[in-house]
């Protein structure tokens, strides 16, 4: 049953593909993301494509918010269709009943990397936290950082650090550095004595933090002014530093892989276009296409048969790396989110 | 509408004219402004019956007293240093010549045709350890090692003093234009030293613009979460970030609305303690912003005057060190925005120009703020004529709640307009925004046309009507000129806030009207678009060529 529906649905979008040109009665689709230059990535590998593939047309807007997502929901002025978010943000609105459940009949998940399904989105990307070093501080005919206990070990890689002002990522970190493995983190995480080690483990790092970062583009920044010589940070701002020749590189072990989702918002006008363009999204071929315009990585493994393989160190969820990553766990962050946010940021003001 | 009032009409209409003045501007506020905000947050608070929790936490964890505390030192800090360093500046803008007035008026409005994420960018390129300052301290040898000016309360404090001080300079360049130059000099004549005439003289004269731009100051600061997020640390937590958190990502409402309600309490409580222990009738009781003996002030005032000259360019270059930075820095070649760059190319403006978004997004910016601008000028004007001639009571009620969208943080009152817009089919929409704006910036034009009207001498109405003038004829040819300053001031502020707002933009905009400061925010999250930099050299120099040609018509009209 449920392979005849998902087949039926393929079919329809291959048949659409064949048909020609669009019917003139085209239907439309709202999709809304954060702007910027991963908007024009999703336009160039999917909303374009999708758009030739179905006749659907595709009417983009901006800035998702959650709280105005909640707003439309709540008032019954839902405009988007399609919106875009992260781990956080898809179980705060899960919370509030703000999106669409997505079944395996509208679409299936089964082949996605299992710490990326939702029962809630569609993976669309997975990035990674990872930190970077400025090579010029730690060239290669010398010892360089190689592991989060290097990050954490001022004696050896001497020079200020800069993390992220959140608790998500970093409590992580801490632990990875604290010798936890990668399949205890959350076991560990989950007790108070676990909370308690993460923060102790930042205390010691804390004295050399000269920038707690908010936005993506201050570690990368910092790495280039020299405010930090080695940051934590996403993988696809440091990319963006890489590409700029900024003197840089990323350490992939105990990376912390991060999903980012589609979500259809409860109420949507063209609920059956939003579930076309969610199935076209997670094709293994369309999903081979994002890299090449961003720097994320597919979420299913069936797309690394479409991707060179040379492209595979700087991906996130590429066969070499993701073996080194552990999936950040959102839903153990939706529960824990608040009490850890207040007690990060007192531990940040002393 | 006050003006409209036929003189015929008696004594009956005449003491309804006032409520009749301020009407429009607390129907709207009460309508777009209280009741959705105290809707939203009775709603969240309420949920389900009386949300305890939330103020549970909000004693129990120690973060929240922390920001509290954080958030008043902050702006008081911000509020002292914007009024210590608007004196030296006012006064040479008010002593120099008209044309090095107009300049330095240009100086002090430059900030606001940056947006907020320029600015802050350019200080850091500025103050950062390996940044221009820095530099020059340490190629000096002043210094040997890099001082850490930014991530931490000194970075807040430059930051949001930069961006805040000129709401004191415009009100006290206004007082000190229509101050009796002829008072100092007698005083000086008498033998009376420098600290003294300050103390004695130019402080109570100056008064009232000081107290408008001071709490203007104050109540911004405390709603402030883009500057300290940028250029402080973690140690700098303000009680905004926090509530926007809470709103945005958390989508904990109820926790925001406590937050809201404690900051709004403290906020009203400390507005009131000031009111009645420090005399802010009284301050506001001697003349202000009027237009006075207008003119320049001052003269041979010696050693001290040149002091307060030095002093005042100094203020002057702190305004304008970071646009400085702005012009180099659009030009780099690399997006990771770099001063001096590695490369100079034009890419960011071509990227500007090429690229309709941009454009577009200036339009519709221009376009809401010449309507928000007019609705609150006009709306602000009058309630600020009606509310000074209400008494007692009644006013310092209505004076609450004119001052309310200046208290209230902007991210609360973005949500709240979205739900009362949202039947309206005002979502989407410029007029939305426009009406959004309008109700951010009444209070601005209120304080400063109020402080403005401290020194309009009543009699002169009363003579004038002695006379036999109508209502039109007396605002015309007697109040206008007099409130004219203050209301110029307003209309300056309006312009600002609307100009520079990215929250409620973020919730009525869609892409289709979104504006410029918000379409520079889309994305920020991954990377800065140095095109936002060009756009504001672009900004900077259409004002700069404005003021030429408003310099040379002026000089060429005067021959």
């Amino acid at each position: 049953m449920v392979h005849r529906l998902t087949l039926t649905v393929a079919t329809a979008a291959l048949l659409a593909a064949t048909a020609g040109p669009a019917p003139a009665s085209a239907q439309e689709l709202v999709f809304s993301s954060w702007g910027g230059a991963y908007q024009d990535a999703i336009r160039q590998a999917w909303l374009e494509p999708f758009m030739d593939a179905t006749g659907i047309e595709v009417l983009e807007d901006t800035g998702p918010e959650t709280a105005k997502v909640r707003a439309m929901v709540e008032t019954s002025t839902v405009s988007w269709d399609v919106v875009t978010g992260g781990g956080a943000t898809l179980m705060r609105g899960v919370g509030l009943d703000l999106f669409e459940p997505i079944t395996p009949e509208m679409v299936d998940q089964s082949h996605l990397y299992e710490g990326a399904r939702s029962a809630w989105g569609v993976p669309s990307e997975i990035f990674s936290t990872v930190f970077a070093f400025n090579t010029e501080t730690f060239p290669a005919s010398g010892a360089q950082p190689q592991t989060w206990a290097d990050f954490w070990d001022v004696e050896t890689f001497p020079g200020q650090r800069s993390v992220y002002d959140r608790p998500q990522t970093v409590l992580e970190a801490a632990l990875l550095a604290d010798g936890v493995a990668l399949d205890d983190l959350y076991a560990v995480l989950s007790t108070s004595e676990g909370q308690d080690r993460a923060f102790a483990k930042l205390a010691e790092l804390k004295p050399h933090v000269s920038v707690w970062w908010r936005s993506g583009a201050q570690p990368v920044q910092a790495l280039a002014s020299g405010e930090a010589v080695m940051a934590l940070g996403w993988n696809g701002r440091f990319q963006a530093g890489l590409d700029n020749d900024l003197p840089l590189q990323m350490v992939w072990d105990g990376a912390i892989a991060q999903v980012g989702f589609f979500m259809i918002v409860k109420g949507a006008p063209n609920q059956d276009a939003a579930v076309q363009f969610l199935n076209y999204v997670a094709q293994p071929e369309a999903q081979s296409r994002f890299h090449q315009f961003i720097k994320y990585g597919p979420t299913t493994p069936q797309a690394w048969a479409f991707i060179p393989e040379s492209e595979w160190a700087l991906l996130p969820s590429s066969p070499q790396n993701i073996e080194r990553s552990v999936f950040l766990d959102i839903e153990w962050w939706a529960e824990n989110d608040s009490a850890l946010m207040e007690r990060y940021a007192a531990f940040l003001q002393n | 509408m006050a003006s409209t009032v036929a003189p015929s009409a008696g004594l009956r209409l005449a003491a309804w004219a006032p409520l009749l003045a301020v009407a429009p501007t607390v129907v709207l506020l009460v309508v777009f402004f209280a009741w959705p905000v105290g809707g939203l947050l009775v709603n969240s608070l309420f949920d389900g019956g009386f949300n305890t929790a939330a103020y549970i936490r909000l004693v129990e964890a120690p973060v929240y007293r922390v920001a509290l505390g954080n958030t008043l030192m902050i702006a008081g800090l911000v509020t002292a240093l914007s009024i210590v360093m608007a004196y030296p500046l006012a006064y040479l803008m008010a002593s120099t010549s008209r044309t090095m007035a107009q300049l330095l008026l240009f100086v002090v409005l430059l900030p606001f045709w940056t947006s907020a994420l320029v600015r802050t960018t350019a200080w850091i390129v500025l103050l950062q350890r390996n940044g221009v300052v820095n530099d020059l301290l340490l190629g000096t040898g002043l210094v040997d090692q890099p001082v850490a000016f930014v991530y931490n309360l000194s970075g807040v404090l430059i930051g949001m003093t930069h961006v805040l001080m000129p709401f004191v300079v415009l009100p006290l360049y206004a007082a000190f234009r229509g101050f009796d130059r002829t008072l100092a000099q007698a005083a000086e004549g008498l033998g009376a030293r420098p600290p003294s005439v300050f103390l004695r003289i130019v402080a109570p004269l100056t008064a009232p613009g000081v107290v408008a731009g001071g709490l203007i100051v104050f109540m911004n600061a405390i709603g402030y979460y883009i500057t300290p997020a940028l250029m402080g640390g973690p140690g700098q937590l303000m009680i905004a970030q926090l509530i926007s958190y809470n709103i945005q990502e958390n989508l904990d409402w109820a926790m925001a609305a406590a937050l809201a309600i404690v900051l709004l309490a403290t906020t009203l409580a400390l507005f009131w303690v000031f009111q009645r222990f420090f005399g802010v009738d009284r301050l506001f009781g001697s003349s202000g912003l009027g237009s006075g003996g207008g003119g320049p002030i001052g003269g041979r005032h010696g050693g001290g005057r040149w002091a307060l000259v030095v002093a005042g360019l100094a203020v002057g270059v702190f305004l304008i060190a970071p646009i400085l930075v702005v012009f180099p820095m659009s030009l780099g070649k690399s997006p990771f925005l770099a001063f001096p760059p590695d490369e100079y190319s034009f890419r960011w403006f071509i990227n500007f120009f090429e690229t309709r978004k941009w454009l577009r997004a200036l339009g519709n910016s221009l376009e809401v703020a010449v309507m928000a601008v007019t609705a609150a000028t006009v709306l602000g004007t009058l309630a600020a004529i009606g509310l000074s001639r209400l008494g007692g009571r009644l006013r310092s009620v209505l004076e609450s709640v004119v001052i309310l969208p200046l208290i209230v943080p902007v991210i609360v009152l973005a949500v709240a307009l979205y739900y009362a817009f949202a039947p309206l089919g005002l979502i989407g929409t410029t007029y939305g925004l426009a009406l959004g704006h309008t109700l951010l910036a009444l209070p601005f034009v209120v304080i400063t046309v109020r402080a403005a009207l401290k020194g309009f001498d009543p009699n002169l109405e009363l003579a004038a009507r002695g006379l036999g003038a109508a209502w039109p004829t007396i605002f015309r040819r007697i109040m206008l000129p007099a409130i004219w300053p203050g209301m110029a001031a307003g209309a300056v502020f309006a312009f600002i806030v609307s100009f520079d707002d990215v929250v409620v933009a973020l919730f009525i905009t869609n892409i289709r009207s979104r504006t410029l400061p918000k379409l520079m925010f889309e994305g920020i999250a991954h990377q800065i678009d140095p095109t936002i930099v060009a756009i504001a050299a672009l900004l900077i120099l259409v004002s700069l060529l404005v003021l030429l040609l408003n310099l040379v018509l002026t000089r060429s009209g005067r021959r």
